[in-house]
C-alpha cells in the first residue's frame, strides 16, 4: 500500500483499470444482446432438425409434431419465454446502465440476464413431456454456444461493474449472493413441492383424499386417512416414550453427572444422532420386530406400530437431550443457589426450579423431535410392515413418509401425483412444526433476554 | 413435568415432619428423592445401553464378514463369488466430494456474510428463517424435490449429480451454522488489531478470522460428511439403486449409483438366506465404524477450537 507515497498515481491508474473494466463489462453486455438473436437451442426429434434462436423462442407459438398415433402442437412453455425475454430485457438495461455508469444496478442486471439460460433450461423439461406424451418417442435438445455465451457474459460482466466499485463491495456482493442460495432453495423447494402436489390434491378432491380411508392405487382410489393418523400415533407415541428419558438424561448431564460419567455419557448420545437412520431400521427389523413378534405370537407379525414407536423414540433422544440440555445450562445459576440455599434438596430444585426455568427451551426441543419423528423415512420403513391399515398398536402400519418410498421407484399418472400430494401433505405438516417451533425458541430468547 | 411435581407436593407433610426434628442433612435422605435421582441415573444408563445394544449387536454380527476382499471387489446381484462392496464405497465417495465441493462455498461465504457483514435487517432475517426451515426439512421431502427438479426439469436423469445436488440442500444449514458458530467465536480484538494495521475488510476476513475459525468450518465439513455417509432418503430416488463399476470419472457422476446406506437398505429388505443377511451385516459395520470415526473427528477439532479462543 503505498497510497501515500504517490497517491495521485495510484488513483489514476485505479480510474484507468475501472474505465477499462467498464468498457470491458459493456462488450461482454452487447456480445450477450447479440447471443439472443444467434442459433440457440438445437431440437432433433423423428430425424428432423430445428434451430432456433432465443429471439425466436420467445415469439414461436410451438412446433407441429406429428407422431405415429397422434400430432398435435407442443407449445414452448410461458417459462422459457419469458425467462428469454427477461433475459434480453435484463441484458439491454445492464448494457446502457453501465455505460451510464451505474455499475451496482448494472452487475445485478447482468447476473439475472446470466441466469436465464439456465432458466431456460430448466423450463424447456416441458418440452420434453410435452412431446412424450404425443408418443414420439425421443426429442432431443442441445444448446449451442449463444446460450453458454450468455450465462459466462452474465457472469463475468457483473463481477467486472461490480468490480469499478472496489474489491470490498466486490466481495460482498457475493457473499451476499452465496447467502441467498438458502432463501432461493427454500423458495424454490415450496413452489416445486406444492405444484408437484396440488394437481392430484384437486382431481381426487381434498376431502376424498384427506380422509378416504383406503388406498388402491390400482383401481384409482386414493385415501390417506390411515396414514396421517400412523404417522400422527406414531409421532405421539415416539414422543411419549422418548421425551421422559431424554428430559432426564438432560438433567443427568447438566445437573446431576460427575464430570467423568457425563463425559461417557456425552459422547454416548452424540454417537446416537450419528448413526444413519438405515441402521436404526435394520437392527429393528431384526431385534426390535421380532421380540415384538414372540411376545405376542397370536396378535402381530412384528412389524408394527409398536415397533415404529420404539425405534422412533429412540431416535428423537438426541435431539431431546442436547436441546434441553443447552436450555439447562442457560438456566442461570443464582436460580439453583437461591432454591439451594432455601433448604431445597437438589432434586426439588432441578423438579421445581431449574426444569420449569428451561421449559420454554424444552419445548422447544420437544418440537424439534416431533419433526424428526414426522419426518423420519428409512428407519421406518424397515419395521412398520408397510400395510395402509388404520393404526393400532400391534398392526401393520403405513405412514406418510414411507407411503412415498413405498411406491415412488415404479407410481406413474395419476397415483405417481397421489405419491407428490402425500409429499405436500407432509410438507404442511412440517412447516406447521417448524413456524411452532421458530415461534417457541425466539420466545425462549426473549425470556432469557430479560 | 407436572406430574414430577405432582408427585413432590404430595409428599410436602411428609417433609414438614422431616424438618421439624432433624437436621437439613438428614432431608436429603427423601424416598421421592432417591426414587427421582434413580430415574435420572437410569435414563443416562437407558442412552448407553441402547448404543451399546445397537453397536455391539450390528458389530459383533458383522465385523467377522468385513475384510480386504469384501471392501475390494464389486457386486452382483447373481453371481455369489462378486459380493464385495467396492462399488458402493466408490458411489459414497463421490458424492461425499462432489457435494462438499458444492455445499462447503456456498456455506462458508454465508456464514461469512451473516456474521462479518450483515447489518440487522429483512434480509438477514429472512436467510436465518431459511436456513432453520430447510434444516427442519425431513430429507424424503428433498429426495422429492430433488427428483422432480433435479432429475426431470434439468433432465440429469437419475445419477449422482442429481443425488449431490439434493444433499447439498440438506446439509447447507449444518455447514452455515456450524461455521457461523466458529467465526463469531474469534476474538474481535485480532480483527481490530488487524484493521488497526490498515488492513482492508477482505483481508481482515480472509488472513485473520478465517484461518482463527479452521477448526470449526473443519468441523462443520466433517459433521457434513457424516450427514453425506448416513443419508439415505434423499438419495433414493435422486441417485438411484445401480450397483455397476464406474467406467469413467465423468460417465459415473451422470449415472445412477447406490451408496452404502442405500446397499444396506436393499440387501437387508431383499435378504433371504443367511449369506445375504451377512453381506447386510457387514456393511452396516463398515457403515458404523466410518460414522464413529466422523464423530470422533469431529468432537476433537471442535475440542482444539475451543483450546485455541481460550
Amino acid at each position: 500500500m503505498d497510497r501515500t507515497m504517490d497517491g495521485q498515481e495510484g488513483r489514476e491508474r485505479e480510474k484507468r483499470r475501472n474505465a477499462a473494466y467498464r468498457w470491458i463489462a459493456a462488450g461482454l453486455g452487447a456480445v450477450m444482446i447479440l447471443s439472443f438473436f444467434l442459433p440457440y437451442i438445437t431440437f432433433v426429434f423423428r430425424g428432423l432438425t430445428y434451430t432456433v434462436s432465443g429471439i425466436q423462442l420467445a415469439f414461436v407459438k410451438g412446433f407441429w409434431v406429428v407422431g405415429p398415433q397422434q400430432s398435435g402442437l407442443v407449445t414452448i412453455p410461458l417459462a422459457v419465454r419469458a425467462s428469454i425475454v427477461l433475459g434480453l430485457l435484463c441484458a439491454v438495461g445492464g448494457f446502457v446502465l453501465i455505460l451510464l455508469k451505474k455499475p451496482v444496478t448494472a452487475g445485478l442486471l447482468f447476473l439475472l440476464s446470466g441466469i436465464s439460460p439456465l432458466l431456460v433450461m430448466a423450463a424447456s423439461g416441458a418440452i420434453q413431456t410435452a412431446v412424450t406424451s404425443l408418443n414420439v418417442s425421443q426429442i432431443e435438445l442441445q444448446f449451442l454456444w449463444p446460450f453458454f455465451c450468455t450465462l459466462l457474459g452474465g457472469l463475468i460482466s457483473s463481477v467486472l461493474a461490480l468490480r469499478t466499485q472496489g474489491t470490498e463491495r466486490l466481495a460482498e456482493s457475493v457473499f451476499q449472493v452465496f447467502a441467498c442460495v438458502s432463501i432461493g432453495s427454500v423458495i424454490l423447494l415450496t413452489v416445486y413441492i406444492i405444484s408437484a402436489g396440488l394437481p392430484a390434491i384437486l382431481q381426487i378432491g381434498l376431502t376424498q383424499f384427506l380422509l378416504g380411508e383406503s388406498w388402491r392405487p390400482a383401481s384409482d382410489i386414493f385415501g390417506i386417512l390411515p396414514m396421517i393418523l400412523s404417522s400422527i400415533v406414531g409421532t405421539i407415541g415416539a414422543i411419549v416414550l422418548g421425551v421422559p428419558v431424554g428430559i432426564l438424561t438432560a438433567v443427568f448431564l447438566s445437573e446431576t453427572a460427575s464430570p467423568r460419567l457425563a463425559m461417557l455419557v456425552r459422547p454416548a448420545v452424540e454417537l446416537l444422532a450419528g448413526i444413519p437412520s438405515v441402521i436404526y431400521g435394520f437392527f429393528g427389523m431384526l431385534v426390535v420386530v421380532p421380540v415384538i413378534r414372540n411376545m405376542f405370537p397370536e396378535h402381530t407379525i412384528g412389524d408394527s406400530l409398536l415397533a415404529v414407536i420404539l425405534i422412533l423414540a429412540i431416535m428423537i433422544l438426541p435431539t431431546i437431550v442436547s436441546v434441553t440440555e443447552t436450555s439447562l445450562r442457560a438456566v442461570p445459576a443464582a436460580y439453583r443457589e437461591a432454591s439451594l440455599a432455601l433448604g431445597a434438596t437438589q432434586t426439588e430444585t432441578i423438579f421445581k426450579v431449574t426444569l420449569p426455568a428451561a421449559k420454554s427451551g424444552i419445548l422447544a426441543g420437544v418440537i424439534l423431535g416431533v419433526g424428526r419423528a414426522i419426518g423420519e423415512t428409512m428407519a421406518v420403513i424397515m419395521v412398520a410392515g408397510n400395510v395402509a391399515n388404520m393404526p393400532t398398536l400391534l398392526g401393520t402400519v403405513r405412514l406418510l413418509t414411507t407411503g412415498i418410498a413405498m411406491e415412488m421407484s415404479y407410481a406413474s399418472g395419476l397415483h405417481r401425483e397421489a405419491l407428490f400430494a402425500i409429499g405436500l401433505v407432509l410438507f404442511v405438516f412440517i412447516m406447521i412444526v417448524n413456524l411452532l417451533f421458530n415461534y417457541i425458541s425466539k420466545k425462549g430468547v426473549q425470556i432469557h433476554a430479560e | 413435568m407436572p406430574n414430577k411435581s405432582g408427585v413432590l407436593e404430595q409428599n410436602a407433610p411428609n417433609a414438614n415432619f422431616v424438618m421439624e426434628g432433624k437436621s437439613l442433612y438428614n432431608r436429603r435422605a427423601k424416598p421421592v428423592d432417591v426414587v427421582l435421582k434413580l430415574l435420572i441415573n437410569g435414563a443416562a444408563f437407558l442412552c448407553v445401553v441402547v448404543l451399546v445394544g445397537i453397536l455391539g449387536y450390528i458389530l459383533v454380527n458383522g465385523l467377522g464378514y468385513v475384510s480386504w476382499k469384501f471392501l475390494s471387489t464389486p457386486y452382483s446381484e447373481t453371481k455369489a463369488n462378486l459380493k464385495g462392496i467396492l462399488p458402493m464405497i466408490i458411489n459414497t465417495m463421490y458424492i461425499v466430494v462432489i457435494t462438499l465441493l458444492i455445499a462447503a462455498p456456498i456455506g462458508i461465504c454465508s456464514a461469512i456474510y451473516l456474521t462479518q457483514y450483515a447489518k440487522q435487517g429483512r434480509l438477514v432475517k429472512a436467510i436465518r428463517f431459511t436456513t432453520e426451515i430447510l434444516s427442519g426439512i425431513p430429507s424424503i421431502l428433498f429426495g422429492l424435490f430433488g427428483y422432480t427438479v433435479f432429475c426431470i426439469l434439468f433432465r440429469l436423469q437419475i445419477s449422482i449429480l442429481a443425488g449431490c445436488l439434493t444433499m447439498t440442500l440438506c446439509i447447507l444449514p449444518t455447514i452455515v451454522r456450524t461455521t457461523e458458530e466458529s467465526l463469531i467465536s474469534v476474538p474481535s480484538s485480532y480483527k481490530e488489531g488487524a484493521f488497526a494495521l490498515g488492513a482492508g475488510k477482505l483481508r481482515v476476513i480472509l488472513g485473520i478470522v478465517l484461518p482463527c475459525a479452521m477448526p470449526g468450518v473443519l468441523t462443520a465439513i466433517i459433521l457434513a460428511m457424516g450427514r453425506i455417509v448416513g443419508e439415505s432418503a434423499a438419495l433414493l430416488f435422486t441417485s438411484g439403486l445401480a450397483y455397476q463399476m464406474p467406467k469413467g470419472f465423468f460417465q459415473q457422476i451422470f449415472s445412477s449409483g447406490r451408496t452404502l446406506t442405500l446397499h444396506l437398505y436393499q440387501t437387508a429388505r431383499e435378504a433371504t438366506t443367511p449369506d445375504a443377511m451377512n453381506i447386510a451385516f457387514a456393511t452396516a459395520s463398515v457403515l458404523l465404524i466410518l460414522v464413529f470415526l466422523l464423530n470422533r473427528l469431529a468432537g476433537a477439532l471442535s475440542r482444539s477450537l475451543q483450546k485455541g479462543t481460550e
